[in-house]
């Protein structure tokens, strides 16, 4: 089967991304304000019920809203246009309805973008793997709580969800789809042989292993235990250089040295939620506008006055910088349909002039 | 200055990838190992432009699959091997 995924296949994935290596690299390996990626949530329903989920699906909010194809279109178009070159589908769980997920990806044109499906793998069969590579999606991460089938289960809610979560990866493998085995890292696991073993299995695997650290937010929301410490930072540090296939957002992915800090990627990617409002990312529920009101360009441009996030931090400001946390995630009912308004938080001083 | 010209595309790909020695190999193509992903061949293509002292364009960086075919895109930037 030919890889339509491929980088190689994609002219315009290869500007941009040249764009943005060029970008980064005068700029220190610093992100700066260089557009990347969006995060873009069209309905909320999932058939887990995940105990962190950030976005409150096992709740059920908003589960029966959808972002129109029009809309998905024209920000897709827009989103071109302003260099972002990577599109993350998330949800709820995309392969619950796979029809309306092919639409989605017609209006996208994959063709644009290094195009990712983030799932949890429950009906990601052979066929379906297949027929993502025929669209042109470029990566699928799939995420896995642990090594043992009973721990994984009991997180996700439902059994069975962990063998076919696994087997899902191979099948993207064999598709000639990137694989990506997503992680969560918390001061829960940080230390521990569960993170150890998925680290392993991933690197014997040959797939590439996405680190997110837990956030605070969603189903966590004031859950100030979870966030990693110094010395779980200084782990992670440690094992980027050990085990090479290893991805966190906040890295720079160009540093072959393995220690490069692109800086914290909020407005850089954009989360949108199935109602059209954008988010400064998935886990700050910050909203800096709505695509049906605004342009994305007036959205970021406004994103990007705000100093908080536009000035580089090293720290994930949602899962690692406390203070930023304690101030403006804790705002109870906070979630990525009832974000803080950022006009409403934000004063003056927080603005560059 | 020609068999030079081919050590410095062998070192750069090399060294830019991070590949193992052992894994080196002259018939390598894109995507066939893990260091040349789509991170990994922007990365080669900027270190072959600085090394070079040229500016590759688009079209050639998607034409640029293998090792093979490498040297035959650097050679119309007037790269002699």
């Amino acid at each position: 089967m030919p890889i339509h995924s491929s980088l190689l296949k994609k002219p315009r994935l290869v500007k941009k991304l040249k764009d943005f290596y060029e970008y980064v690299k005068y700029n220190d390996g610093k992100v700066g304000t260089k557009t990347r990626g969006i995060d873009l949530n069209f309905n909320n329903a999932c058939n887990l019920r995940c105990k962190y989920c950030f976005t409150n699906s096992p709740k059920g909010d908003h589960v029966k809203e959808y972002l129109d194809y029009d809309a998905i279109a024209r920000l897709a178009d827009e989103a071109d246009e302003l260099g972002y070159f990577e599109f993350d589908l998330q949800g709820g769980e995309l392969l619950l309805q796979p029809k309306k997920l092919f639409k989605v990806l017609e209006a996208i044109k994959p063709e644009r973008f290094y195009l990712y499906l983030t799932t949890n793998g429950y009906y990601l069969d052979e066929k379906m793997a297949n027929r993502l590579a025929e669209a042109q999606v470029s990566r699928v991460s799939v995420s896995i709580d642990s090594m043992d089938e009973k721990i994984h289960d009991e997180i996700r809610g439902r059994k069975d969800s962990w063998r076919r979560a696994m087997e899902g990866l191979k099948h993207v493998q064999k598709a000639g789809i990137d694989p990506y085995l997503n992680i969560t890292v918390g001061h829960y696991n940080a230390h521990t042989d569960h993170l150890k073993q998925l680290l392993d299995y991933s690197k014997d695997q040959k797939y590439k292993t996405l680190l997110n650290v837990a956030v605070p937010a969603g189903m966590w929301q004031k859950a100030e235990d979870i966030i990693c410490d110094d010395k779980d930072r200084q782990y992670l540090r440690k094992i980027r250089k050990e085990y090479k296939n290893l991805v966190r957002n906040i890295w720079n992915p160009f540093d072959r040295s393995y220690e490069g800090i692109l800086g914290c990627t909020t407005v850089n990617r954009l989360y949108i939620t199935p109602i059209g409002d954008v988010l400064v990312c998935p886990y700050v529920h910050i909203k800096i506008g709505n695509i049906f009101k605004q342009s994305l360009k007036e959205i970021v441009d406004y994103g990007f006055k705000i100093k908080h996030f536009r000035n580089h931090s090293d720290l994930c400001l949602a899962g690692e910088d406390k203070s930023f946390i304690r101030k403006y995630m804790t705002k109870s009912g906070q979630s990525i349909f009832k974000p803080a308004e950022a006009k409403d938080i934000f004063s003056k001083e927080d603005l560059i002039n | 200055m020609k068999s030079n010209n081919a050590e410095i595309y062998k070192e750069t790909f090399i060294s830019s990838l991070s590949i193992d020695q052992k894994n080196f190999s002259e018939d390598l193509k894109y995507n066939e190992i893990e260091e040349w992903d789509s991170i990994g061949h922007m990365t080669l293509i900027a270190a072959l432009e600085e090394k070079f002292s040229i500016s590759i364009d688009t079209d050639d960086i998607v034409d640029f699959s293998s090792f093979k075919k490498g040297k035959e895109i650097l050679k119309k930037y007037k790269i002699p091997f």
